[in-house]
């Protein structure tokens, strides 16, 4: 799971998580009843384009594979870099650069390389490559920020000259599934070496095996990137030579440039801009599949939070409606648990119905008052973070603080500046007097786990270190079991006592959006193809 | 008996007897309300400004914090004058509610800064020499600092609010006002009648505080008169970023930062009307502090 960072990503990305649909059945919802349709794609592009331009909302910090843990970074190297696995469109797990991958017994996975796939300088791919890359995260001077991916792993080496094992301390299904996302990428060894700590920067660039190269990157204006003749992949053959990546990080400043076909296409965009952008004739805008759901993660349980009949009051108080429609403009849904519908890829059938039978979260104020009065806790502070450039959390933090005024909690917001939100998630020193704390956390896989199990003890994203035993031995069970369906109901468990014990509360569910000029077509919308399919190399023209 | 030293015994005698400098009393200030309508709508836009701040709480048809996600981007109406923010709050509410932080931080940093500033600045003047120099030269290091900076990363240390900008830009702004009442104090000091007193055994602290700063004063309360508009336009620039006044306090800058999206949703309102508010009391701002520049202009003459 990763998470919505900052806030000038925020500001600009507007809409990242949630797998709603268009319309739903949970009664408390309706916001986005008929609003909009989902696409599971867009129209196929239809032939050669000599160049085009993308909308990123921020510059990459960096393109190394081991820090790529933002949309950014993700965007450009979804196109440049590859891994042992991919994730398609329909978010499925199939073998990439790895041709085959099998799992002996549960703690041995075998991954056989794929031959012939050659690296943008166009050397050969070889076992040696995919242990150095792998290798780098189990490294802990390197910091990798994927490092809870490869936390049960044992051992990576080379058994073969196309052939790698990685040995696990305890059984986890969810390893072998992030290697279809960053952890699993695979650089040249050789560059690494080369291009030592320069490597993923505007400098030392990368050197992957993608259909597209890293051409030049001009810091604080864009990213080039060019069409690789040699990539291994003809279904992926890119139609478009040249991509320019442009970073344009004032919302409305992106939006106009979509509007007047300076740029051809972008992700992520403002909710506020959908009316506008649906109803230009600039282009097409399309909704699509989202895995992650906006929460209110409770990083404090040390104070009033840490009773969970204060957090069911907060959670029964807070107007989910409100904040759909005020800051999401109707574009979204309230939430019913804090992993959507979307994000059950394993068990599409039983994993949805599972997450469409949670009862709605509806608002029942006298309901939360009187928890509050029995917990004791009326008049104490419940500090939440918020950024004002970010609608959709600000918004929803306003909500929270009304919700404590109408039940009797002394809710105080606590603005964050703008680059200081991304601190919240990876600095606990900077969560120091905050209790609660609006994001986004989705799945880079079809599996749901892989949000539930951050919830798990110990886990770097659970936040308020919220404890629970039961929880705790279903995510070991889950992890090793190895069939998806059994996988599916214990995580269909986690999901229970999730929305009962409320460690994250969940908000709302929006769309994923990505809007297309009259140049071009192809671009899915799904957040997994944007962060690990080579999702450029489906372009093409429009006409 | 010994007497006193001289210097430190101020007397009403010899003051007498020296030349008084010209007065600026009454006729002054009549001269400032006769510098035409644009200066005295200024002032009564000042005026009105201060009274919103002082009195938000009767005015204010709304409690500007509490939020409506039902009214959100409410066109204007009765209830509405100015409509509603992306969160359901009275525009109107907050401009007048943002008064307070919009006034009250440019206040303090220039009541502070020109304290600290004509201080500096006197004793600079007045003793001349190395202390002149060494006090110059620190001012002159304190202006590699732009205030925003200097703001953002006062901020960085300690926490955002509108404590740690006040303190930054007041940091910032002194060694303007340093530099400035020097300047003037200097051309002051030159003048017969100052060499008048120190001859006649007034001290220096007496000539200084009793006819040389209140000589200047007209200068100083000119140049605050301008520093308070591009304070107040510095601070609300912070909130705006996100290092100043924190939500849900209604403050101008914040509002115009929050109100940005709703353009995108073709309502103006939320950003316009506090950006609005800030080019207005800047400009009255400047009109007051350039009228009273050229009344001491004209005096000079």
């Amino acid at each position: 799971m990763r998470l919505l960072r900052t806030a000038a990503l925020t500001a600009a990305v507007a809409m990242t998580a949630a797998a709603c649909s268009g319309s739903s059945d949970n009664g408390d919802s309706g916001a986005g009843a008929g609003k909009y349709q989902m696409s599971s794609d867009t129209p196929a592009g239809k032939g050669p384009v000599a160049d085009a331009t993308w909308a990123l909302f921020a510059e990459p910090q960096s393109l190394d594979y081991l820090y790529a843990y933002d949309f950014p970074p993700n965007t450009v190297l979804a196109n440049v870099c590859e891994q042992l696995l991919r994730i398609t469109p329909d978010f499925s797990i199939q073998p990439g650069l790895a041709a085959k991958f099998e799992n002996p017994d549960p703690l041995t996975w075998v991954y056989t390389l794929r031959e012939g796939v050659k690296f943008h300088d166009g050397t050969t791919m070889t076992a040696d490559d995919a242990v150095a890359s792998l290798q780098r995260h189990l490294d802990p001077a390197n910091a990798s920020a994927w490092v809870g991916a490869f936390k049960d792993v044992a051992s990576v080496t080379k058994t073969g000259p196309m052939q790698l094992t990685v040995k696990l301390t305890k059984p986890n299904v969810l390893f072998n599934q992030q290697l279809a996302a960053s952890p699993g990428t695979v650089e040249s060894a050789a560059y690494l070496a080369k291009a030592g700590k320069d490597y993923g920067n505007p400098t030392g660039k990368v050197n992957c095996t993608g259909p597209y190269t890293l051409d030049s990157w001009s810091t604080g204006d864009s990213i080039n990137l060019k069409k690789f003749d040699g990539y291994w992949d003809k279904n992926l053959t890119p139609a478009v030579d040249k991509l320019k990546l442009v970073f344009i990080q004032d919302p409305s400043a992106r939006v106009n440039a979509l509007l007047s076909g300076e740029v051809d296409g972008g992700y992520m965009l403002p909710a506020t801009s959908y009316d506008k952008l649906a109803a230009s004739g600039s282009g097409k805008l399309y909704f699509g599949g989202n895995s992650g759901t906006y929460n209110a993660h409770v990083a404090n349980l040390g104070g009033a939070l840490g009773d969970v009949r204060v957090r069911r009051a907060l959670s029964l108080a807070v107007d989910r409606k409100g904040v759909v429609d005020a800051a999401l403009n109707g574009y979204g849904v309230p939430a019913k648990a804090p992993a959507p519908a979307e994000a059950w890829g394993i068990a599409p059938t039983t994993g949805k119905a599972a997450h469409d039978a949670l009862p709605p979260m509806t608002r029942d104020i006298d309901a939360a008052k009187k928890l509050v009065q029995e917990a004791g806790a009326a008049g104490k502070k419940i500090v939440v973070a918020t950024i004002s450039v970010s609608p959709e959390i600000s918004i929803g933090a306003n909500a929270l603080r009304q919700a404590g005024k109408d039940i009797g909690l002394d809710v105080e917001l606590k603005a964050i500046a703008p680059d200081a939100y991304t601190a919240l998630f990876t600095d606990p020193s900077a969560r120091a007097g905050i209790d609660l704390l609006i994001t986004s956390g989705y799945n880079m896989t079809p599996d749901p786990l892989e949000y539930y199990g951050t919830l798990q003890s110990g886990q770097f994203p659970n936040y308020g270190d919220w404890k629970n035993e039961e929880y705790d031995k279903l995510v070991e069970q889950a992890n090793a079991a190895q069939d998806p369906i059994t996988r599916a109901a214990l995580t269909v468990k986690l999901q229970e006592i999730a929305v009962r014990e409320l460690p994250a509360i969940p908000l709302f569910d929006t769309p994923y959006t990505v809007f297309l000029g009259k140049r071009i077509s192809g671009a899915t919308p799904v957040l997994s193809v944007m962060l690990s399919y080579p999702w450029a190399a489906q372009l093409g023209s429009a006409s | 008996m010994t007497a006193a030293p001289a210097s430190r015994v101020p007397s009403a005698a010899p003051a007498a007897k020296v030349a008084a400098p010209p007065r600026r009393g009454t006729a002054w200030m009549r001269g400032l309300a006769a510098q035409g309508p644009l200066f005295t709508a200024a002032v009564a836009t000042l005026v009105l400004l201060a009274l919103c701040a002082v009195f938000a709480p009767f005015v204010a048809p709304h409690d500007p914090e509490t939020i409506d996600l039902g009214n959100s981007l409410a066109g204007s109406d009765a209830d509405h004058w100015l409509g509603t923010d992306q969160s359901g709050r009275d525009v109107l509410s907050r401009l007048i509610h943002g008064a307070r932080t919009g006034l009250l931080g440019p206040l303090l940093v220039v009541a502070v800064s020109t304290v600290l500033g004509t201080a500096l600045g006197l004793v600079a003047a007045w003793r001349g020499g190395w202390v002149d120099s060494l006090l110059s030269r620190t001012m002159d290091a304190l202006f590699a600092f732009p205030a925003m900076l200097l703001a953002i990363l006062c901020v960085a240390v300690f926490e955002a609010g509108l404590t740690a900008p006040v303190i930054a830009m007041t940091v910032a702004y002194t060694p303007y006002v340093g530099r400035y009442v020097r300047s003037v104090a200097v051309q002051e000091k030159a003048r017969p009648y100052i060499e008048s007193y120190r001859v006649q055994g007034w001290s220096a602290w007496s000539v200084t505080t009793r006819h040389l700063l209140p000589n200047i004063t007209p200068n100083i309360v000119a140049q605050s008169t301008v520093s308070f508009g591009y304070a107040l336009m510095e601070l609300a620039g912070l909130s705006f970023l996100g290092f100043g006044v924190q939500p849900p306090t209604a403050d101008w800058g914040t509002m115009v930062n929050e109100g940005q999206g709703a353009i995108l949703k073709d309502a103006f309102m939320p950003a316009l009307a506090p950006c609005a508010a800030i080019v207005v009391a800047v400009v009255a701002f400047g009109i007051v502090g350039e009228g009273i520049s050229d009344r001491i202009a004209k005096r000079e003459r």
